[in-house]
C-alpha cells in the first residue's frame, strides 16, 4: 500500500486535469479485473456488489489544489491565480511543476507590510528569458502543482497533495480486500473529480447513480498542534473520523451511527469530527435528487493545503479497516 | 388549537439544523386533520399534499423552514467545560449568559459562561466577545460529562415563549417557526374554499446551514410554482426605513430577479382584492431563503417570496406580531384559490 500511497502523491492532478491520478488508479483496478467506467466530467466509477439491494456511494476525490496561469510578461514572468485553497503566505520560494514536467519557482515583489501579500504580488519564475521563451513550455490556462518530496519517519508520512490521495488509496485498499466477497449492498466506488473547486465532480455522478446512501472519504483537519489555527477535537494517530459535520454537510444520523457502531463491534478506534471550516463530496452527494443520507469517513492529517501534509499510517491502516467492515455490513 | 397555541408549541420544541425531529412531530400533529397526505423525505423535509378539485390542475409549493439555528459541541475541555461552534449564524454577542439544553445520551441544562469583565486584561477590554472564548457550563465534570455528552452532540437555546402588548409575540426560533405558523393559517383558510390548484406544503430541514433542504423538496415535488415564506428584518430605534420593513404592516413581497414579476403582481394582486395590508422589498440578488433553491431546481420554477417581518433576527428574543403572520397565511389561501392552468401558462410569457 506504501508504494501506491507514494505514486498516487507524486502524481500530477489540479482540479479538472485528473488523468494522470485516474491512470494509475484504474493500473489497479485491472491488476483486480474490475470493471469500471468514466462519466463526462472524469469520475471513475466502479459497480459491485448485489445491485438488487440498497446502493451506496463511496466517494474519494482525485484532485489536488494547484495554480492556474493567467499572464506571461515581456520578460518570461508568469502570473498565476488559485486553484482551490491555496494559502498564499507560504507560496514564496516554493517550486511548482507542470503537466509536461516544466518546473518554475514562486518569487514575491516587494511589499511593506505582510498584510499586502497577495496573489497580485507574486509571480511563476520558470527560467524563460522572454515571452517567447516561456510560451515554448507554458500557456496560459496551463495548471502547475506543487513540487515536493515524500517523506516517512516512523509511522507518519509527509507528503503533497495526501489531501486527497491517501482517500483514494483508503479507497483502493478496501476495494481489494472486498473484491472476493459477496457484498451485501450494492456499492459504487467513484473516485471523483473537482472536489477542491466546489465539490464539482461529486454533483453529477450522483445525480446519475442515484444511489441510498452516501460516504466521502476524505482528509479532516487536527487541533493537536501547538496552537492550531482550526480548533477541532481531532487528533493524528487516534483513529479515523467519523464526520457529525462540516461546512459542507450535516452527515445523516442513520450514516453516522452505523459508523459508529461497526467501529466498536470491530474494535476500530475512531474519533468525532466537527470541522468548522472545509467541505466534502458529502456536501454535494447528500443534496443529489430527493436527498441522499450521508456521512464522511476522514483520515486525520496536519497542514492540509501544504507541500507537506502528514498522515499516521495506523489511521490508515484503521480507515481501510473501517470502510471494509462498514461496506461488509448491510445497511 | 388557535395561532397563538400553535407557535407558542413549535417555538418551545428544539429543532436545530439536521436534527429537526422534535420540532416536526409537533407540526405534523397539527397539519393533519387538514390535509390528504403526509410524507417525510430522505433529509427530514415534512411533505403535506392538499389535492385540488382538479385533476392536472397546477401544483403548487409553498415552504417555510423549521430549523432553528443552534449550537454543536466540539470539545470537552478537562474540567467538563464544553467548547462549541454554531449551526447557523448566530448573534455571537447575545450568547453570553443563555440557557441551553445539551442533547447528549439525554437532555442536560447548561448555561453559556464567560470571562467577567472585571477580569479582562487591558486590551481584551472593548472588544466584541468571540465564540472561541465562550463555553457550556453543564455543572458535570469532565468523566460525568464523558458519559452522557460527545463531540457532535447538538445544543439547543433555552427561552420561553413570551407573549408582549398589542399582539406581539417574542421568542427563539420565530426564524422560521413564524413562517410554518403562516403555512398553518394557510391551510387552514385553504379547508374553508374550493380551490383547484394542488398544494404542496413543506416545512423544510437545514435552511440556516444553506437552503439544503430546499433543494431535495423541490426537486421531489416537481412544481409548477414555488411559494417560500420566511421572515425578514422588522424596524427598530436606529435602522433606516428603506432598511426595514415595520411590524403591523402586513406580509412583505419581494421582488427582484429571484422572484417571477407575474407572481409577485400575481400576490399583490390578490391582496388588494381581499383589502389585506401589505408591503414591498426589493432584492437585488438570490435572496437568502428557501426562494433561491427552489427557483433553480429542476428546468427553473417560478418562484416568490413571502416573509413575516421580525425583529432582532438570530437572537432568543425575535420578535413578530400575531397580525402579519395572520394576514401572511389569509393571502396566500386566497393567491392560490385562485390559481389556474392559464395563469401558469402566463409565467412563460414574460
Amino acid at each position: 500500500m506504501n508504494e501506491l500511497i507514494t505514486k498516487l502523491c507524486q502524481s500530477f492532478g489540479p482540479a479538472g486535469r485528473e488523468d494522470k491520478v485516474r491512470s494509475l488508479i484504474i493500473e489497479e483496478l485491472e491488476k483486480l479485473h474490475e470493471k469500471f467506467f468514466i462519466d463526462t466530467l472524469g469520475n471513475l466509477v466502479v459497480t459491485k456488489g448485489n445491485q438488487a439491494d440498497k446502493k451506496i456511494l463511496v466517494a474519494a476525490h482525485m484532485d489536488e489544489i494547484g495554480l492556474m496561469v493567467t499572464f506571461i510578461d515581456e520578460n518570461g514572468f508568469l502570473r498565476f491565480t488559485n486553484m482551490g485553497g491555496v494559502f498564499k503566505n507560504i507560496l514564496t520560494g516554493m517550486k511548482v511543476i507542470f503537466e509536461n514536467g516544466t518546473v518554475g519557482v514562486i518569487g514575491q515583489e516587494k511589499i511593506k507590510e505582510p498584510k499586502e501579500l497577495d496573489f497580485d504580488k507574486l509571480y511563476l519564475d520558470i527560467g524563460a528569458r522572454t515571452r517567447e521563451e516561456a510560451q515554448e513550455k507554458v500557456k496560459i490556462g496551463d495548471t502547475a502543482v506543487f513540487l515536493a518530496s515524500f517523506s516517512q519517519e516512523g509511522r507518519r508520512i509527509m507528503a503533497k497533495s495526501l489531501d486527497n490521495r491517501i482517500g483514494c488509496a483508503v479507497v483502493i485498499e478496501a476495494l481489494k480486500r472486498l473484491s472476493p466477497l459477496n457484498l451485501p449492498n450494492g456499492v459504487y466506488f467513484v473516485f471523483t473529480v473537482q472536489e477542491e473547486v466546489g465539490l464539482r465532480g461529486a454533483r453529477p455522478v450522483s445525480y446519475r447513480l442515484k444511489p441510498h446512501y452516501g460516504l466521502a472519504v476524505d482528509v479532516t483537519r487536527v487541533g493537536d498542534t501547538p496552537e492550531p489555527e482550526f480548533k477541532t477535537s481531532v487528533s493524528l494517530g487516534k483513529g479515523p473520523a467519523v464526520k457529525i459535520k462540516d461546512s459542507s454537510v450535516i452527515c445523516h444520523p442513520r450514516v453516522t451511527s452505523l459508523m459508529i457502531e461497526v467501529a466498536g463491534k470491530n474494535n476500530i478506534p475512531y474519533q468525532l469530527e466537527v470541522l468548522e471550516k472545509g467541505g466534502t463530496d458529502a456536501g454535494a452527494i447528500h443534496l443529489a435528487r430527493e436527498g441522499i443520507p450521508s456521512g464522511g469517513l476522514s483520515i486525520p492529517c496536519r497542514y492540509i493545503h501544504t507541500p507537506a501534509e502528514m498522515v499516521d499510517l495506523d489511521d490508515v491502516e484503521n480507515s481501510v479497516s473501517l470502510l471494509v467492515e462498514l461496506l461488509k455490513y448491510s445497511w | 388549537m388557535d395561532l397563538n397555541g400553535f407557535l407558542q408549541e413549535i417555538t418551545q420544541k428544539d429543532g436545530v439544523s439536521g436534527y429537526e425531529k422534535n420540532v416536526a412531530g409537533c407540526i405534523f400533529e397539527a397539519f393533519s386533520p387538514y390535509v390528504d397526505d403526509t410524507r417525510t423525505d430522505n433529509l427530514g423535509n415534512l411533505i403535506f399534499f392538499k389535492k385540488g378539485s382538479r385533476e392536472g390542475a397546477p401544483r403548487v409549493l409553498i415552504c417555510a423552514h423549521m430549523d432553528e439555528i443552534g449550537l454543536i459541541i466540539t470539545k470537552i475541555e478537562k474540567n467538563g467545560f464544553l467548547r462549541f461552534t454554531s449551526l447557523g449564524g448566530f448573534d455571537v454577542r447575545t450568547l453570553p449568559g443563555q440557557e441551553v439544553t445539551v442533547y447528549g445520551q439525554n437532555p442536560v441544562d447548561g448555561i453559556i459562561g464567560f470571562k467577567p469583565p472585571y477580569m479582562e486584561k487591558e486590551k481584551e477590554k472593548n472588544k466584541s466577545v468571540e465564540m472561541e472564548n465562550l463555553f457550556i457550563d453543564t455543572g458535570l465534570s469532565r468523566e460525568l460529562a464523558d458519559q452522557v455528552i460527545k463531540v457532535g452532540s447538538v445544543t439547543a437555546i433555552k427561552r420561553n415563549f413570551l407573549t408582549l402588548l398589542n399582539n406581539c409575540r417574542a421568542g427563539k426560533a420565530l426564524d422560521d417557526r413564524a413562517g410554518v405558523a403562516v403555512l398553518w393559517q394557510c391551510v387552514k383558510e385553504m379547508s374553508q374554499i374550493n380551490h383547484e390548484a394542488h398544494l404542496y406544503l413543506v416545512a423544510t430541514v437545514q435552511e440556516e446551514v444553506g437552503i439544503r433542504g430546499a433543494v431535495v423538496s423541490t426537486y421531489g415535488i416537481s412544481p409548477d410554482v414555488g411559494i417560500a415564506v420566511d421572515v425578514c428584518h422588522g424596524d427598530f430605534p436606529g435602522a433606516q426605513e428603506y432598511e426595514v420593513s415595520p411590524l403591523g404592516k402586513g406580509p412583505v413581497i419581494t421582488t427582484g430577479p429571484n422572484i417571477h414579476p407575474h407572481l409577485a403582481k400575481g400576490l399583490f394582486d390578490a391582496a388588494e382584492e381581499y383589502n389585506l395590508p401589505y408591503q414591498k422589498d426589493v432584492s437585488p440578488g438570490p435572496t437568502g431563503t428557501d426562494a433561491r433553491a427552489i427557483q433553480v431546481s429542476l428546468g427553473g420554477i417560478p418562484t416568490a417570496l413571502v416573509s413575516v417581518p421580525l425583529r432582532y433576527m438570530h437572537t432568543s428574543v425575535e420578535l413578530v406580531t400575531l397580525e402579519d403572520i395572520k394576514v401572511a397565511g389569509r393571502l396566500l389561501a386566497y393567491f392560490t384559490a385562485g390559481l389556474n392552468s392559464a395563469f401558469v401558462e402566463g409565467l412563460s410569457c414574460l
